[in-house]
């Protein structure tokens, strides 16, 4: 009986720490967004701050462009991504020798660098004044660096996107190339002697074979932008803000009355976090994408 | 006429260190095979098989020579567009596909219809005796059901020439049986030009109108069965076809007499003078001796009695050389290990080959 559950007392401190402090501030915020708040004698609960949150533009604008952002960085880093595994795949298949290695490491360098310096790389680069309209500027391809398009803070989102498609692209990448590399380098000939042709193969068999670790690998990078904060906090415009960053927005903004509110937004995006992933795992289930890879 | 014509293929693998001397080389194999015919490639381990048929269905590239089907030079053509069709060793059905499908794909790439293409794909299935499995997957099927589907799917496009690398040697022996009747009566039936690739000797004699022997990289012989085996041209022809009865000596004025003086016997055979093997076939040694006229002694101990298969295999030890022979069960009664024993040989029945 002991040394059946000794692994699991072991493990009990680090647990309950975790558990504490994750349900334990989603709980406190979940009270928080009902007005509980004992430090102004507030401890009845109401959905006042919904109700208000809910008639407000501002909310429903940020939601929108939430949705938005995170639906084009997640299509965009996976089309990237698998594009990125498939000529990585087919590299593979025709050099047989050490040399795909270095580029491994090439498309994994985007995985090592933080969110926030990755943010900062696509501010310097395309900004107005950054890099890249500099020297189309200096080529002659623009005038003047203000005709450079508004990359970088623009109103529809276009840095974040930018961002998080040339971050999460690797990461789709790598989710993917495992599956890719358990595919028969002999289906391969199968296929090509019943007649398949390169384009062909990939659309019989790698791209089904690749499906359900796409839709995962789509899903993760889709729940992480539509939750993170400091991306779009750095490369996004004050108003409309993504939801991550008009919670803090509000939180900030320095009347105790709009904290309800905040926390709300909070609530909200877990909620809806959530909900994706109750849809997620239902359509894994009833697709039964992995059939014969037991 | 659309035969099969490989002219001069050949081969060499680039060994992964350079300088090595020890890498593989097929070397150029001139073969013709008639429309409709059942042809196999029987050899050891490791002699080059896999590689001549990868060669003939264009997935390796050749070093030099030549694919030709009818009057069409196929060496230039990419596999996709030879209309080949290939059996591997695992049948390598696409996992995520329903069996109909999977039947159904080498249509599919000609861009036949789908209700077309799964007609099709359905009375193929019911060729080789699994209708009603269509919408499985390969995962439900055993080892046996799956490569007769990879067989229903190579032969439902309806190809030139159809490859088989070993595709009954991961099967348990009785379903191997079955198998090659199944296979021999589909052949027959659609009258495909097989290209099989076996070391099974046993499973080539069976199916096969003409074998070719390889042996070290290199094609040694082509006949059929009985042409291979009562008169086979090189020791290792003989030697993998189990003919294991070699002496060599010399033939001087049509006598032969072996090197180690166990044999000397008149030859039945206008043979020119010059050093020579004797091939005795096992069945071909006898231990009673018969009226008939011709018959040599030879004089050894017994070394090994085994059954198999209703027969016993005899081994004697004679001189330095081993003699394999076959008897039946009343015959090997008498028989005793360490005694002396007298086999019989029968000098119609031997095969001279000339060093
Ligand atoms: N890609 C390769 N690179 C280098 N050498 C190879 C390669 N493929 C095969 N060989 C070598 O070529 C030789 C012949 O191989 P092949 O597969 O044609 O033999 P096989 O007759 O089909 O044998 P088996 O009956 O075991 O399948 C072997 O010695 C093998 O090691
Ligand atoms: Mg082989």
């Amino acid at each position: 009986m002991w040394r059946k559950s000794k692994p699991y007392l072991l493990l009990l401190p680090a647990t309950a720490a975790i558990i504490l402090l994750f349900f334990g501030g989603i709980f406190d915020g979940l009270l928080k967004s009902f007005g509980y708040f004992p430090a102004i004698g507030q401890t009845e609960l109401n959905l006042a701050a919904y109700d208000r949150l809910l008639s407000s533009e501002a909310f429903w604008e940020s939601l929108t462009l939430t949705l938005r952002v995170a639906a084009l960085s997640s299509l965009l880093s996976a089309i990237i991504g698998a594009l990125v595994a498939i000529a990585l795949f087919f590299l593979n298949d025709a050099m047989k020798t050490t040399s795909p290695k270095a580029w491994h490491r090439l498309f994994q360098l985007p995985l090592t660098i933080p969110h926030l310096v990755a943010g900062y790389i696509i501010v310097l680069l395309f900004m107005q004044s950054g890099f890249v309209s500099r020297i189309l500027a200096a080529i002659g391809w623009i005038d003047d660096i203000a005709d450079f398009p508004v990359l970088v803070n623009d109103p529809f989102g276009w840095g974040i996107i930018f961002t998080y498609a040339w971050k999460e692209a690797p990461f789709v990448a790598l989710m993917l190339y495992p599956v890719l590399s358990r595919i028969h380098g002999s289906w391969r000939e199968v296929s090509r002697v019943f007649g398949a042709g390169n384009w062909q193969f990939i659309r019989e068999v790698v791209m089904p074979v690749m499906m359900p670790a796409w839709t995962v690998a789509t899903f993760i990078v889709f729940v992480f932008t539509f939750s993170a904060f400091e991306v779009p906090y750095l490369l996004g415009v004050t108003y409309p803000s993504v939801l991550p960053v008009y919670s803090y927005q509000l939180y900030t903004s320095g009347t105790l009355a709009d904290r309800p509110e905040a926390l709300a937004v909070n609530m909200i995006l877990a909620a809806i976090t959530i909900l994706l992933g109750l849809v997620a795992y239902y359509f894994s289930k009833r697709w039964n994408v992995l059939k014969g890879w037991g | 006429m659309n035969d099969l014509r490989i002219i001069d293929m050949e081969k060499r693998y680039k060994s992964a260190q350079p300088r090595e001397e020890n890498s593989f080389m097929l070397r150029p194999v001139r073969l013709a095979i008639r429309e409709g015919e059942f042809f196999s490639l029987l050899g050891p381990s490791g002699c080059g098989k896999t590689t001549l048929l990868k060669l003939v269905a264009g997935l390796l590239e050749a070093d030099g020579g030549e694919v030709w089907v009818g009057d069409e030079n196929l060496t230039n053509v990419p596999p996709e567009s030879r209309r080949f069709a290939m059996v591997f060793q695992q049948s390598l059905l696409f996992p995520h596909k329903t069996i109909e499908d999977n039947v159904a794909f080498g249509l599919k790439m000609q861009k036949v219809g789908k209700q077309q293409r799964l007609k099709a794909a359905h009375g193929m299935l019911e060729h080789v005796g699994l209708s009603g499995f269509g919408s499985r997957f390969p995962d439900d099927l055993s080892g046996g059901q799956q490569q007769r589907v990879a067989l229903a799917r190579a032969l439902v496009a309806n190809p030139r020439v159809l490859l088989m690398d070993e595709p009954f040697s991961a099967l348990d022996p009785g379903l191997r049986v079955e198998m090659r009747e199944l296979l021999s009566r589909i052949q027959k039936e659609f009258r495909v030009t097989v290209l099989f690739v076996t070391h099974d000797r046993d499973e080539a004699f069976a199916l096969s109108d003409r074998i070719g022997v390889m042996g070290e990289g290199k094609l040694q012989q082509v006949g059929s069965a009985r042409e291979l085996y009562e008169r086979p041209e090189t020791t290792t022809v003989a030697s993998f076809l189990g003919l294991r009865n070699i002496l060599g000596g010399v033939i001087e004025n049509g006598h032969f007499a072996s090197t180690d003086q166990l044999i000397q016997a008149a030859v039945n055979r206008p043979l020119a003078n010059g050093d020579y093997f004797m091939i005795i076939r096992p069945e071909a040694l006898k231990t009673v001796e018969s009226d008939q006229l011709g018959q040599v002694r030879i004089k050894g101990i017994v070394q090994e009695l085994k059954y198999g298969r209703g027969m016993y295999s005899l081994k004697v030890k004679a001189g330095h050389q081993l003699m394999e022979c076959m008897l039946t069960i009343s015959q090997a009664e008498k028989i005793a290990v360490g005694e002396p024993i007298d086999l019989f040989v029968d000098m119609k029945e031997v095969w001279f080959l000339k060093k």
